[in-house]
């Protein structure tokens, strides 16, 4: 019999696929039904059409969050992957041992759990003990309070968020460097080309693909955004964001209410609002790709 | 390769300014892991002016201070859940993962194109869409603060079954024939054909499994919510936030004890991990 044939197969797909039909698939599905519903998780749900939706887009915290998301991401994104672009040709021209040697110590930060990334950095940026003010000091300059200054909050976030995933980026650069031909690089000297030159014309369109992924899985990240600005601001569900809600960011905003002003249905609205957001990017993405590939 | 044949033999300002970089740049990468043992191992209160905490200088002070943070608080039972947490989600995922990628990669049978599919979108669902009716979901279960609340809806990984799935498409049909025609059940060639072939892959998945696990931060933070299921991440965010009054010291050797499984495993698996990471960035 049919079935029978292939039964062992379904079996052994079973436990897999039962755990993320529950566990994820059903979550998405039981979420879009809750982000049309008025829900504190205790009282009953009740339908409320867009009315969630259209809360969330006309409050001043969305708003916040969305201009912060953006500036993080255009300085983030671009500046991570230069970093990366620049330690992974770094590292391809040495060679043996201190090959080696170079990308274990990019690649340290990116070991670390990202909790860790900013509870670290909390303290470098602490005013008068941190590491930073300290060095400040060494210049008779006074001592700044960074992660509670408004205007360099920001840039305190983006400098942790490159420490840290600088090194993963890199690994993955590097793997696609190894895979040019040598010829390449032989042909263009030959032609009296510049190192300069070479990467230009031969490094940076022979990563495209590499490049591609690392840029758009950056900006899904990105977006995605939590425990560094989180614990760079020492938030809890109740006080989130820094001061003058600086590194409030979309996830944050979204954990807060559902967890600290226990509107889920809110909460899940704006889930489906940040993915709608992550979607439009990732396509936008493909549309570039798609049409550079094309000229 | 011309080019470095040339600066082995003579350095140009070229060579200088590649290892200037270089060497600049590691210690970037390396210095804030660097003093955050140094702070650790000083004593404490010490002003800067006097001890600037570039290097370790009192290995007294800082055994010290990892002997009172477990005496007095709950941070090795943080470890013992967070060790639990790590291990038991490396097995889910391993075994639950090789089987469902042992069928989609070697066999063919109906469906299976459409059912991978499905699943290999969830790569693309971002966490913030799942997370809370997730939360609601396993609060529903009655799993809050309980060790399957924390582990259970994390073992379909998506990604782990991609990663397997890619590395057994390499093994080839003729030797599932043979050890078929050999008399092994479907069962014994899983486990005794193809899970032997794929040491590799699957060490590479448990140990990138650890490290998320470890730096899970935020499922922790919603699902265990009584002391007693806080993980390293969550105790790690607890001596950090501003209510916690706790001296420099105190909380940058809470922040290393996290800090060193990590460490330990990469300093054992660098390798691996490295390839790894490689490998899910040039397939994906």
């Amino acid at each position: 019999m049919h079935l029978r044939r292939h039964l062992p197969h379904y079996l052994m797909i079973a436990p897999f696929m039962l755990l993320f039909a529950i566990f994820f698939l059903f979550p998405i599905l039981s979420g879009f039904y809750y982000s049309f519903n008025d829900w504190n998780a205790v009282q009953p749900a009740k339908f409320v059409g867009l009315a969630n939706y259209q809360k969330i887009i006309a409050s001043r915290d969305f708003a916040r969050s969305m201009w912060n998301l953006g500036t993080y991401i255009v300085i983030t994104v671009p500046l991570g992957i230069l970093v990366a672009l620049g330690l992974a040709l770094l590292v391809d021209n040495f060679t043996g041992r201190w090959a080696h040697v170079f990308r274990g110590a990019y690649f340290l930060p990116v070991v670390l759990p990202s909790f860790l990334a900013a509870t670290i950095w909390r303290w470098i940026y602490a005013p008068n003990f941190g590491l930073l003010n300290m060095m400040l000091g060494w210049f008779g300059m006074p001592s700044v309070n960074f992660l509670n200054n408004t205007g360099s909050m920001i840039y305190c976030l983006i400098a942790v968020d490159v420490w840290a995933s600088a090194g993963f980026n890199m690994i993955i650069l590097l793997a696609g460097l190894k895979n040019i031909p040598t010829e390449l690089y032989e042909a263009a000297r030959l032609d009296g080309a510049s190192k300069w030159q070479q990467i230009i014309h031969i490094t940076i369109p022979m990563l495209g693909p590499v490049l591609f992924f690392v840029v758009t899985y950056g900006l899904i990240s990105a977006m995605q955004v939590f425990d560094k600005p989180w614990l760079l601001t020492g938030s809890s569900f109740t006080t989130y964001g820094g001061r003058g809600n600086a590194l409030l960011f979309p996830v944050m905003d979204m954990m807060g209410r559902g967890f600290g002003a226990v509107k889920f249905g809110e909460a899940a609205a704006y889930g489906f609002l940040l993915t709608l957001a992550i979607v439009m990017v990732t396509a936008l993405m493909f549309v570039l790709r798609s049409w550079s590939d094309r000229r | 390769m011309t080019a470095k044949r040339a600066s082995a033999t003579s350095p140009t300002i070229w060579t200088v300014l590649k290892w200037t970089v270089a060497i600049l740049a590691a210690v970037i990468a390396v210095f804030p892991v660097w003093w955050m043992i140094n702070v650790v191992f000083s004593e404490p209160g010490q002003p800067v002016s006097i001890n600037p905490r570039l290097w370790p200088t009192s290995l007294t002070a800082g055994l010290q201070t990892v002997h009172v943070i477990f005496a007095e608080t709950a941070y090795l039972h943080a470890y013992m859940v967070s060790v639990c947490y790590s291990v038991l989600t490396i097995a889910g995922v391993l075994l639950f993962g090789s089987a469902a990628a042992f069928e989609f990669a070697l066999f063919d049978f109906p469906g299976r194109r459409i059912i991978f599919g499905i699943v290999m979108l969830a790569l693309m669902v971002p966490t913030a869409v799942t997370i809370i009716p997730t939360y609601l979901l396993t609060a529903d279960l009655g799993w809050l603060n309980s060790m399957q609340g924390l582990v259970v809806p994390g073992l379909a990984s998506a990604f782990g079954l991609f990663m397997l799935v890619q590395f057994m498409r390499a093994i080839p049909a003729d030797m599932i024939e043979a050890a078929r025609l050999d008399g092994a059940s479907h069962l014994q060639i899983y486990w005794h054909v193809v899970l032997p072939l794929c040491r590799n892959a699957m060490v590479t998945l448990a140990i990138l499994t650890f490290m998320q696990t470890w730096g899970n931060y935020m499922w922790p933070l919603l699902v265990g919510t009584s002391p007693d299921m806080y993980t390293v991440g969550q105790i790690v965010g607890m001596f950090n936030s501003p209510l916690s009054h706790q001296t420099v010291e105190v909380v940058m050797t809470a922040n290393l004890l996290a800090a060193v499984p990590p460490l330990i495993f990469y300093l054992l698996f660098q390798r691996k991990i490295v390839e790894g990471i490689a490998m899910s960035g040039t397939k994906g």
